[in-house]
């Protein structure tokens, strides 16, 4: 029997002639829904490519069209791009991979609006950890925590309720339970010493003893008899000695338990002081510390801002992972299951992905102060950082504007190769236009006008740290009585109209954000001159008002829990006193047993034939 | 109009027995119809557009394998496919997370060409590994199957009408081309 069909060969070449044209007709088509897919995919927003053009021969890949919107906000573009244009290796292609050696951009715009959403729709279920929803959750998650609530000024307006302030939520109370059970510990315990101590029978029988040879000599006792005495003496004196050690044992111990139970004395002061600050902050009163009125006028606006960069630099965490592990990605979309690829990255070899170079022209449109020529320059980046052994850079300058002098240059590296990942970031702007920020609370705004800012961001592995800054010495104020409606009483629109005029004479206001710690542990603060200028007319307005709120705040504080303070103190000297006292005494008898047969022995050894 | 779906529908149910007829009562020996169809399997269980398949089309067009076998065993294979498909996920994944395989899949990814098979995807390597271990048995299986098949009942269906209207038709032509 024959085993080849030569006849079925020419239409077995036919058929994968027919399979090589299909490529070659489809390939821009699949390239460009690819594109999409994974482009939509990995940004969790809609990405359009209007037409992709594979020049196989070439080796060169162009891009036309290319829309990728902004998560945050769909009906806005994150940035489009009239062109891009790709170099490719043709041998990491046969090994599926895609090298770039280099790429040019041309005409990519920022912040374009958008006709239609961008949005996906909500996918039923909890995210999986690699969805980008689930790193927005993450990034909110932390912008909620390092949130402050604004200035509240309508609470002045109340009556101070002090009977909101719960008994049960009181660190004092606590404090003094704890101490309390101590001195009941302290107390059983120091019972249970004394009684194991057993001092009695040796102190009698050393009194006895004592007694005994009081007035005995030669004569009364004999040779044999004075040196039995001599030697029951000095078994006794032993014994008060073995009594003594002891003693000294248990007068360590309750040492020991009264310096504990003085520790949770000293900390009820502590206790009260953190009382007094959690029921001051159940009336929301308004804070005078110029530290504390920065974060409450801009933290929700720059925590979202902070938070914008926390999102890109997770997102950025997850595609770029460090080292040379097994990595996990979703596999390709197909009518049958995608599955995941498991890539095993390998030093000397191609990453999955790599741009040796890319050059960008970017333009922003328009008249105002940003538009412009921009030339930005990305070196090595790459999917894979550890096979390509090197760490990305980006650097961004501004080519023309065209208004003025302005400056902006934006630079930066992620360095992935290994655990802990670094990233470092700075961007600096002058003579840009500065967003207009609300006051939080105040029912104010102020636009920054065109100035400078400036955006320092570092990582290394969960700790980060950074500083925003805007400046500007031509500032305008709006006033708000929209967003926010004006007081109801009297008093309080004359706060208003106070902190109004205070801030409205600042013409030149610099705001600087720092924010440090993990993503789990965040810390956030803020600092600028329009915190000085609210802190005095508050306290000019409201000084005596929160004097009087804080002392009733105080008062009641010292109403719930002195009465346990001073019994838990009362408890607590109580036992000391004791301790000390029977202590004291049990020494003093066994100090009197001590002489006293000291006495009788130096007697009995003055006999001849004793000593 | 409204009978569209329903002609298409009918073609397709039509088509498949016109497969299977063609495929069981082909002049291949029942050892080159199973080998076909365990052949088509491959088609059928792993994802299809995927290197290997194309050197399993080669193959079963090059060699004396029954074509029309090739066709049954993939259509038969595909809502098997669908159906397996966590089943591969599963296995794929174990092989890839095991340590012991590593270089070898190291060496997959990396290397021109082979990598292009994307064994390193948990369905690919699930399905092709399912389908390596089950390619012998399921010949065996479809070799003994036609062979008892072709004794006790194709000689009752040959006499029927419908059997030789569908013998009759321009596909089973086709067919004749890569008949042995």
């Amino acid at each position: 029997m024959k085993w080849i069909r030569w006849k079925a060969l020419i239409p077995l070449t036919v058929v994968l002639l027919l399979l090589v044209l299909g490529t070659i007709l489809f390939l821009d088509l699949t390239v460009r829904r690819g594109v999409e897919l994974g482009g939509t995919a990995a940004v969790g927003a809609k990405v359009e490519l209007a037409g992709a053009h594979i020049g196989i021969l070439a080796g060169n890949v162009t891009f036309r069209g290319l829309a990728v919107t902004d998560p945050a906000k769909p009906m806005t573009n994150l940035f489009e791009a009239d062109e891009l244009i790709f170099d490719v290796g043709i041998l990491p292609a046969l090994e599926g991979k895609v090298v770039i050696d280099t790429m040019a951009a041309r005409g990519i715009r920022f912040g374009t609006k958008r006709r239609t959403s961008g949005a996906l729709p909500p996918r039923p279920g909890t995210a999986a950890d690699d969805d980008p929803s689930a790193v927005r959750k993450v990034v909110d998650d932390w912008v909620g925590q390092v949130k402050i609530p604004p200035i509240s000024l309508g609470t002045l307006t109340q009556t101070v309720n002090v009977g909101a302030i719960s008994a049960d939520s009181l660190a004092t109370l606590r404090a003094t339970r704890s101490a309390r059970e101590f001195v009941d510990t302290a107390r059983a315990r120091f019972t249970a010493g004394l009684q194991s101590l057993d001092a009695r029978p040796t102190l009698d029988a050393a009194q006895g003893l004592a007694d005994r040879l009081r007035g005995a000599n030669l004569r009364t006792l004999g040779i044999v008899g004075a040196r039995q005495a001599t030697s029951d003496v000095r078994r006794a004196l032993r014994d008060l000695d073995a009594l003594n050690g002891k003693l000294e044992a248990f007068e360590r111990n309750s040492r020991r338990d009264a310096d504990s139970l003085g520790d949770r004395l000293a900390a009820i002061p502590a206790a009260r002081e953190a009382d007094y600050a959690y029921a001051k902050s159940l009336l929301r009163l308004p804070t005078f510390e110029i530290p504390a009125i920065g974060p409450q006028l801009f933290s929700g606006l720059i925590a979202e801002k902070v938070g914008e960069v926390m999102y890109w630099v997770k997102m950025v965490e997850k595609y770029v992972p460090p080292g040379l592990e097994r990595q996990m990605k979703k596999g390709p979309v197909r009518v049958r299951a995608s599955g995941i690829d498991v890539l095993f990255p390998k030093e000397h070899v191609y990453p999955d992905f790599l741009a040796h170079l890319a050059e960008l022209s970017l333009a922003i449109g328009g008249e105002g102060a940003s538009a412009g020529e921009y030339e930005a320059r990305i070196v090595g980046a790459t999917t894979q950082p550890a096979v390509y052994g090197a760490p990305t850079r980006f650097l961004l300058s501004r080519a023309e504007g065209k208004v003025g002098p302005r400056k902006a240059s934006v630079s930066g590296s992620l360095d992935h190769r290994k655990a802990p990942m670094r990233d470092s970031l700075t961007a600096r702007f002058s003579g840009m236009p500065l967003p207009t920020m609300p006051l939080a609370g105040l029912g104010a705004a102020v636009s920054l006008g065109d100035g400078t800012s400036e955006l320092q961001f570092a990582r290394e592995g969960d700790r980060l740290g950074g500083r925003f800054l805007w400046r500007s010495a031509s500032v305008r104020w709006t006033r708000d009585t929209v967003g926010q409606p004006r007081a109801t009483t009297p008093a309080m629109r004359l706060v208003e109209d106070a902190l109004w005029t205070a801030v409205s004479r600042i013409d030149s206001v610099e705001i600087e954000a720092r924010f440090t710690g993990s993503v789990t542990h965040p810390a956030l603060a803020v600092r600028t001159n329009i915190a000085d200028a609210v802190a005095g007319a508050l306290k000019a307005q409201l000084g005596e008002e929160v004097r009087r709120a804080e002392q009733q705040v105080r008062a009641r504080v010292d109403q719930l829990v002195d009465a346990k303070v001073v019994e838990a103190r009362a408890e607590a000297d109580k036992i000391k006193t004791l301790a000390e006292s029977r202590i004291a005494e049990e020494r003093a008898k066994l100090e009197t047993q001590k002489a006293a047969l000291e006495a009788r022995l130096k007697e009995l050894v003055g006999i001849p034939g004793i000593g | 109009m409204c009978c569209g779906p329903i002609s298409f529908h009918m073609m397709l149910i039509l088509k498949f027995l016109q497969t299977l007829i063609g495929a069981l009562n082909s002049d291949g020996t029942p050892f080159q119809v199973g080998a076909g169809m365990a052949f088509g399997l491959c088609l059928g269980l792993t994802p299809l557009m995927s290197l290997h398949n194309v050197l399993i089309l080669a193959v079963a067009m090059l060699t004396t394998v029954s074509f029309p076998g090739v066709m049954l065993g993939w259509a038969a294979a595909v809502p098997l496919g669908f159906a397996l498909d966590p089943l591969f996920d599963r296995i794929g994944m174990a092989l890839l997370t095991n340590d012991a395989l590593a270089p070898f899949f190291t060496w997959v990814v990396n290397t021109p060409i082979v990598s292009l098979s994307h064994l390193n995807n948990t369905i690919v390597l699930g399905s092709s590994v399912v389908w390596c271990v089950a390619f012998l048995p399921a010949l065996f299986l479809f070799r003994y199957l036609v062979a008892r098949y072709r004794e006790h009942i194709f000689a009752r269906l040959e006499k029927m009408k419908f059997f030789q209207i569908l013998k009759a038709s321009k596909l089973y032509g086709v067919y004749e081309m890569f008949r042995t």
